[in-house]
């Protein structure tokens, strides 16, 4: 399953919600992954190094897609994390 | 990054082949002090701020033994990236426990944009392969380190 999400933080998916990101998709009970909305390279959400290497931007678009029984579940936590601004600064 | 600027954006002198200290802070002090004697950092104080707010915020340990601290402060006026590597590794909380045994530092003006994310990503993409991994650490000149970076943005 997958779907489609802007990334809100002004920094984009990076530093605080990078970090957020990489450790929600490793605590669910499902294989993600993600890219630029228009790109068919996906990359592994559980890695940092490959989340900082997509160097998303705030306003961009990323597709997530995701397999195993937590899929939902997961891409539910991972919207969240795209869809809050950054709080602290 | 543009593939001619490796030379502005990492000269020699911001390549260290030398044993950085054991601990994260000190070890980003090192990385720093190798833009700073380079004549590149005007306040050392404020550039040493900025990276340790950024690391405070979540860490720059991103895994694969790699250690990126990274800050974009008015201190320094062109982006700048300094290397050094640790025969131990460093623990950088990463999330994967690794220990970061390469470590880039990268400052960029406050103003530059998107040349921050750009370089971080352009890093972070080639260091996921482990054979650039590999010539990092197995580099015995400063010039293969930097020939290394320069196609890792060509």
């Amino acid at each position: 399953m997958e779907r489609t999400v802007t990334v809100v933080p002004e920094d984009g998916l990076h530093a605080r919600p990078a970090s957020q990101f990489v450790e929600t998709a490793t605590e669910f009970d499902a294989d993600v992954r993600l890219g630029r909305a228009d790109a068919d390279d996906l990359a592994p959400a559980a890695s940092m190094l490959a989340v900082t290497g997509l160097g998303v931007s705030h306003g961009e678009s990323v597709r997530l897609v995701a397999e195993g029984d937590d899929a939902e579940a997961a891409l539910d936590a991972l919207e969240a994390i795209l869809s809050t601004p950054e709080a602290t600064h | 990054m543009d593939a001619t600027d490796i030379s502005t954006i990492t000269p020699l002198e911001l390549i260290s082949l030398e044993e950085p200290p054991a601990m994260k802070e000190d070890a980003i002090e090192f990385l720093l002090d190798l833009a700073v004697d380079a004549g590149r950092v005007d306040d050392r104080e404020t550039a040493l701020d900025a990276l340790l707010e950024r690391e405070n915020e979540a860490t720059t340990g991103v895994g694969f033994g790699i250690g990126i601290p990274h800050a974009k402060t008015d201190t320094v006026s062109e982006p700048t990236v300094a290397f050094a590597r640790s025969t131990d590794g460093i623990d950088f909380d990463a999330m994967d426990d690794e220990p970061a045994r390469l470590l880039f530092l990268i400052l960029v003006p406050a103003d530059g944009g998107e040349d921050h994310l750009q370089i971080l990503s352009a890093l972070s993409r080639s260091l996921m392969h482990e054979d650039v991994r590999e010539d990092l650490l197995e580099a015995e000149r400063k010039q293969t380190v930097q020939a290394v970076l320069d196609e890792v943005v060509a």
